[in-house]
């Protein structure tokens, strides 16, 4: 299938990924050729095939108990008042 | 006595046996990195303080008779996408240029409980996504064997690291070849489990159905001895399954080998690689195996197959890199949200970049039943090949990779031919089956890999197949650096 730069552009941007010019002329055309090679996939009748299963329920999950790493887990010098700041919402 | 070159065993033993010390053993791994780390650049990280501490307390507990564990002492690198906590782990990525992880992964806290010493964070492909270590922030690793080559990928510090004697083993991630690839390309071992037998807990996440953690060592010996140490149930990780692994290469064998070649892996393949393969198939039915070859059609889908569902989880996986809570530093000041992510996650490498947008790309709607439901098709309708073929044969063999080590730089703007020379390794992640890579020869002095497959949990077997390949072949040589 042909990729266009606009699709890419905006794949980018459902990704969060701001893409620049020159990135987006080579993407576009590197993304067709792997996509034209994924098209592949579209020879194939689809079948009913049975998933492959897990042997695990998934009702055997641990306790969600939380654990107490100690310390300090978030590097980030960009705090406020002991909190950490994100960009604004609005 | 220069002790960078023994082998895990050998160092285990030789510290339990008081020979030497494993302060002695890591101060000469720590001369022999810095020799040899301006030619292959292995290491994002080397902890030389922290490896000698290590080393004094295991030597404290030999001279204190207590036990010291069966990897007591060997130095072990560990890929830059696995949690050693306290050590800046990056996925040799800007966006996790600041991570310190506040905990160990289950593997490397096993490994630790095993005695063995972490002397450094292996340099990688950007979150594991290559196949020759070339996307990494901190440069690439070079092929020890030539430094013009690459060393394959995408755990290619960890191969490196191996191959040059600047640490006994490591442990790598093989998502869809990533350990068993530099293996081969650096001419040692590497072991890519069942999915299920080693816990990903503590792994950085690329492609959550494929990937397991998997040791590199210079002999399979020292790789199932790692397996044993790393291997079982965890709870921390809902996939694992199965008893803690017990494997051994004693080369015990009730009856004859019935050992499989792939026609598809080596019809492709460049004809010196494909030559070496064949000597390994007639090596193999010397040693009273019985060989034949087989067929695995669905092959020419796997690749297509492989690449549709890595993308796809990675581009989920790696949605959740925000920048805000450990990254590099950018002021949130004065952004919209969605410009900050957008502006912070254009830091991804390029190949990082092309993968989150061809997976978003295959998860949109329209595209759905066109691209991934047909690659979990292609996922069952190979494992299903497999399993017919494992009902007639003990282990699969082919080519590891297709090709030789190519020069650095050759494939790197082409992702697609990038893409094509993981052909033979995908099989085994897409079927979640065992797998493995082991020396097999050299042509024009670049070395070439023999993969043994096995159906699922039947590591025990393979480690058999390898350990015997592995003494008939004798092809076990260090690179000179």
């Amino acid at each position: 299938m042909a990729v266009t730069r606009e699709q890419v552009k905006h794949l980018g941007w459902l990704s969060r990924i701001e893409l620049s010019d020159d990135e987006l002329a080579r993407y576009t055309s590197q993304i067709e050729e792997v996509v034209k090679y994924l098209d592949k996939l579209d020879t194939i009748p689809l079948q009913e095939v049975k998933p492959i299963g897990r042997k695990k329920k998934f009702s055997d999950l641990r306790d969600d108990v939380s654990i107490d790493f100690k310390g300090e887990s978030i590097r980030t010098s960009n705090r406020k008042e002991g909190f950490v700041k994100g960009p604004r919402m609005v | 006595m220069e002790l960078f070159r023994l082998d895990a065993a050998q160092v285990a033993g030789g510290i339990r046996n008081r020979e030497f010390s494993a302060e002695e053993y890591i101060q000469q791994l720590l001369e022999r990195i810095e020799k040899v780390e301006p030619k292959v650049n292995a290491f994002v990280t080397v902890g030389n303080k922290e490896a000698l501490d290590k080393a004094r307390i295991v030597d404290k507990k030999i001279r204190d008779g207590e036990p010291a564990g069966p990897l007591a002492g060997v130095a072990v690198s560990i890929k830059d996408n696995i949690c050693v906590k306290g050590a800046r782990t990056t996925c040799a990525s800007k966006m996790l240029d600041s991570y310190i992880p506040p905990y160990d992964a289950t593997v490397v806290r096993r490994l630790i409980e095993a005695g063995a010493i972490i002397i450094g964070k292996a340099n990688l492909d950007e979150f594991a996504m290559g196949s020759t270590t070339e996307f990494s922030r901190d440069g690439p690793t070079r092929n020890p064997w030539d430094i013009n080559r690459v060393p394959g990928g995408s755990s290619g510090g960890s191969a490196a690291s191996v191959a040059s004697l600047e640490c006994a083993v490591s442990l790598g991630s093989d998502t869809g070849g990533s350990v068993r690839c530099p293996a081969s390309f650096c001419s040692v071992v590497g072991l890519k489990p069942t999915y299920g037998s080693v816990s990903r807990y503590g792994l950085i996440s690329y492609a959550n159905s494929l990937e397991q953690v998997g040791p590199i060592g210079r002999t399979v010996a020292d790789v199932a001895a790692v397996m044993n140490a790393i291997g079982g149930v965890d709870e921390n990780d809902h996939t694992t399954i199965g008893p803690k692994p017990h494997y051994a290469c004693d080369g015990r064998m009730d009856k004859p080998l019935r050992v499989g070649l792939v026609k598809q892996f080596v019809q492709g393949a460049d004809p010196e690689v494909t030559k070496i393969i064949y000597s390994a198939f007639y090596t193999l039915a010397r040693q009273d195996c019985k060989c034949d070859e087989v067929s695995l059609p669905s092959v020419e889908y796997a690749l297509a197959s492989y690449y549709t569902i890595a993308m796809a989880e990675a581009s989920s996986n790696l949605a959740r890199y925000d920048n805000i809570r450990y990254g590099f530093d950018m002021s949130p000041e004065g952004y919209e949200w969605n410009a900050y992510f957008a502006k912070a996650r254009s830091n991804f490498g390029d190949e990082v970049k092309r993968r989150i947008i061809v997976g978003s790309y295959m998860l949109s709607s329209g595209y759905y039943g066109k691209y991934y439901l047909k690659a979990q098709q292609v996922r069952s309708i190979l494992r299903n090949e497999l399993k017919s073929l494992f009902k007639q044969h003990d282990v699969l063999i082919g080519p590891t990779m297709p090709i030789l080590p190519f020069k650095i730089g050759e494939k790197v703007d082409d992702p697609l031919k990038m893409y094509l020379v993981d052909i033979d390794t995908v099989v085994a992640n897409l079927a979640g089956t065992p797998a493995v890579s082991v020396p097999a020869g050299f042509a024009v002095n670049l070395p070439v890999g023999l993969q043994i497959m096995a159906d699922e949990f039947q590591e025990q077997i393979m480690i058999d197949a390898a350990c015997l390949f592995e003494s008939a072949a004798n092809m076990r040589r260090s690179p000179d650096l």
